[in-house]
Parts: C-alpha cells; sequence; structure tokens
C-alpha cells in the first residue's frame, strides 16, 4: 500500500488540486472516463470538474460509479494513484454534490475536522 | 443479525444553558476524527479536545486490516484524518455467531466506543462496528463532526463566561451559519441566542429592557427582537420583572 496511508490526506476537489502539488491527498469523483492503457482515468468532483488519476499499474478491473481515490497530486496538478475505493450505490445512490459542500464545510472550519 | 442501529449521531445537549456548563461530558456520544482522537489530552481519567471533554465517540472510516485473535478483534479504521487507528472489539466468547463475523478490510465502517491510551497510544474500544450500507451517511458525519465540536466549544465557552462569546457577533463567529441566523443551534436560532446571552449577562436587579436590546443589538429591528423575547419566554429561558419590557434569565448564576 506505502507510505502514504499513514500520514494525513486531505479531501479535496479538483480546484484545490493546484494548492496541493507535492501532498498526499484523498480525492472522490465519478469516473468519467478511462484511458485505452488503463493507466489513466477521469473523475468528476461534485461541481462536475475533472480530475485525471494516474496508475502505476494498469487497472484489472471496469471502474465505474463513484471512486474515492488515496494519492499524491503531480507537477501538472494530476493525482499519482496509490489506492482507490468504489463506494457503494447498490443501496443508494451517494450525492457527490453534497460531499463537494461538506468539503467546503471542513474547509472553512479545520479547526474542527484537523488534518494533523 | 449481528447489527443494530448505533445511538448514532450527536447527542445534543438541549434545555437550559445551566445544564450545560458542568454537563458537557461523557454522556454525549460525540462525532469525532482519527486526528481528533489522536490530539486529544488525557488529564487522569479524561480525555479533552481542545477542552471539550470526551470518553464515547463515534468515528467512520474504512477497514484497512482486521486481524482476529480468541478474544477480541483488531481493525485499523483509516478516516484520511491521519494514520489508521486501532480499534478492538471484544468477542464475546460464551456466544456463538454472528457478533464475532470479522468485518473485511476495504470496507467503509461506523464505529461506536471509547478511547483510551494505553503507553501513550491511542485506540478505540469499540462496542458497535457497523458496515456503512449508504456513502451518504460518511457525508453526514463529516458535517456532524464540524457542528458537534463547533457546539461543544461554544457552550464550553459560554459556560466559562469568556468574554468574547458575548460580543454582538458572538454567534456570527460561527460563520458558515451566515448572517440571517435562521439556522437552529441547540434549538435556538442566531438572534434568540444574542438576546439571551445578553439578558443573561445583565446585572441590573430589574434586568435587561427591550430598548437596552435594541441599542446593543444595533443590525436586529425591535419586532425581531420582540419575537426573540416571546420565545425565549414561553420556553423558560426568562421571564418579565418590572413590566413587560423587562426581562431576566431563568439560570440562577
Amino acid at each position: 500500500m506505502g507510505d502514504v496511508h499513514e500520514v494525513p490526506r486531505r479531501r479535496i476537489a479538483t480546484g484545490q488540486l493546484a494548492q496541493y502539488i507535492g501532498q498526499p491527498v484523498c480525492f472522490v469523483g465519478r469516473v468519467e472516463k478511462i484511458h485505452p492503457t488503463g493507466k489513466l482515468f477521469v473523475l468528476s468532483d461534485g461541481e462536475g470538474k475533472h480530475a485525471t488519476v494516474e496508475l502505476s499499474e494498469p487497472l484489472d478491473e471496469e471502474l465505474s460509479g463513484v471512486i474515492e481515490v488515496v494519492g499524491r497530486v503531480t507537477n501538472q496538478a494530476t493525482i499519482m494513484c496509490m489506492s482507490y475505493v468504489q463506494f457503494r450505490e447498490d443501496k443508494s445512490p451517494f450525492d457527490l454534490e453534497l460531499y463537494n459542500e461538506a468539503l467546503k464545510i471542513i474547509h472553512e472550519f479545520p479547526e474542527y475536522f484537523p488534518f494533523s | 443479525g449481528g447489527y443494530t442501529q448505533s445511538p448514532g449521531g450527536f447527542g445534543s445537549p438541549a434545555g437550559s444553558q445551566a445544564e450545560k456548563k458542568q454537563r458537557i461530558r461523557s454522556q454525549n456520544i460525540v462525532p469525532c476524527t482519527v486526528s481528533q482522537l489522536l490530539a486529544a489530552e488525557q488529564v487522569d481519567e479524561t480525555f479533552r479536545i481542545r477542552d471539550v471533554e470526551i470518553s464515547q465517540v463515534t468515528i467512520m472510516g474504512i477497514i484497512r486490516h482486521a486481524e482476529k485473535a480468541p478474544t477480541n478483534i483488531l481493525y485499523k479504521v483509516d478516516d484520511m484524518t491521519a494514520a489508521p487507528m486501532d480499534v478492538r472489539q471484544w468477542v464475546d466468547t460464551d456466544e456463538a455467531g454472528s457478533e464475532n463475523v470479522v468485518v473485511p478490510p476495504g470496507t467503509y465502517v461506523k464505529v461506536a466506543g471509547h478511547l483510551r491510551s494505553f503507553q501513550n497510544k491511542k485506540s478505540l474500544v469499540a462496542f458497535k462496528i457497523m458496515p456503512l450500507e449508504n456513502m451518504n451517511e460518511f457525508t453526514t458525519h463529516i458535517l456532524e463532526i464540524v457542528n458537534a465540536h463547533m457546539i461543544l466549544r461554544r457552550n464550553l465557552m459560554s459556560a466559562s463566561r469568556m468574554p468574547q462569546s458575548f460580543s454582538s457577533a458572538g454567534i456570527g463567529d460561527v460563520g458558515g451559519y451566515g448572517g440571517g441566523g435562521s439556522l437552529p443551534v441547540n434549538g435556538l436560532t442566531a438572534h434568540q441566542s444574542q438576546v439571551l446571552n445578553l439578558i443573561k449577562n445583565c446585572p441590573i436587579p430589574e434586568g435587561m429592557s427591550l430598548q437596552e436590546l435594541k441599542i446593543q443589538l444595533h443590525n436586529m429591528s425591535m419586532s425581531t427582537i420582540k419575537q426573540a423575547v416571546e420565545f425565549l419566554s414561553s420556553e423558560g429561558h426568562i421571564y418579565s420583572t418590572v413590566d413587560d419590557d423587562h426581562y431576566k434569565s431563568t439560570d440562577a448564576e
């Protein structure tokens, strides 16, 4: 899994990628498209803005729906993915827009939602 | 099945401000981030997160690791705010069956438990671990964390009578709730809280007059003030004294 899972990973939206270059982050978004090589895919955040996620190994499964990516932001403001998980939506669809609003709140009140 | 509804959410300390003073403590189950738990300071048997006492907490995160031992299951739960936290669930060795099912790594769960510290390492002893079936609960949990810690801290500040909580912008400091003050916090709107705080702090024997409230709350109309006073009076927070224009707080101070 790698060291990035032992440190704080800020939850961010696409608009903040540029601010967190080099930092470990956690990004939640909906799969928009997957590159034919399987080493790159595009997610959209709760405001519909796209973020590019790169993998060191090609995907070995078909990705769809809402994905939570843990990784590091590259100099090109893409995310180098260290791990990902699919949010289950079998019982209820995930409200990505609401999640985006929650992100705004936790960024506004870091004293009540610290990333140590 | 092994999973029933957990106590869930933040047990909001309803009721008068006086009750909250001494009891912003382990009676509530407080939603927290792992980072908050790791940063909690321990004095004797109690933990405090920025001065707010906590004991029973809920966290939500993904299981990174699960290890089953004869008497307990040790999970590592990761909510991205810090390194994964150790969560121990004691297994009832007398009862056969579903309580002892190990939740697999990669599952998002809600954990309710007690914060513990041993040899300077924090962990949780869980009394409930529930896989999330609806990931929107996770979003709600994030919001509840901010809400709970903000309210707990605000109550603590007003209970210890720290001056800055009584400025007319006292509730306005709670940024995200907006200037309109229409979103209830602790059962009172921002306007009602501001009026109540001024009345509580008034040292005059016959209490605070409506005129004085209007002078202090210059951005509130007289009709808004009167509505707040009516509400607070009907809820028992204040009572009229020499006439219907003067009010005192029911909290004995």
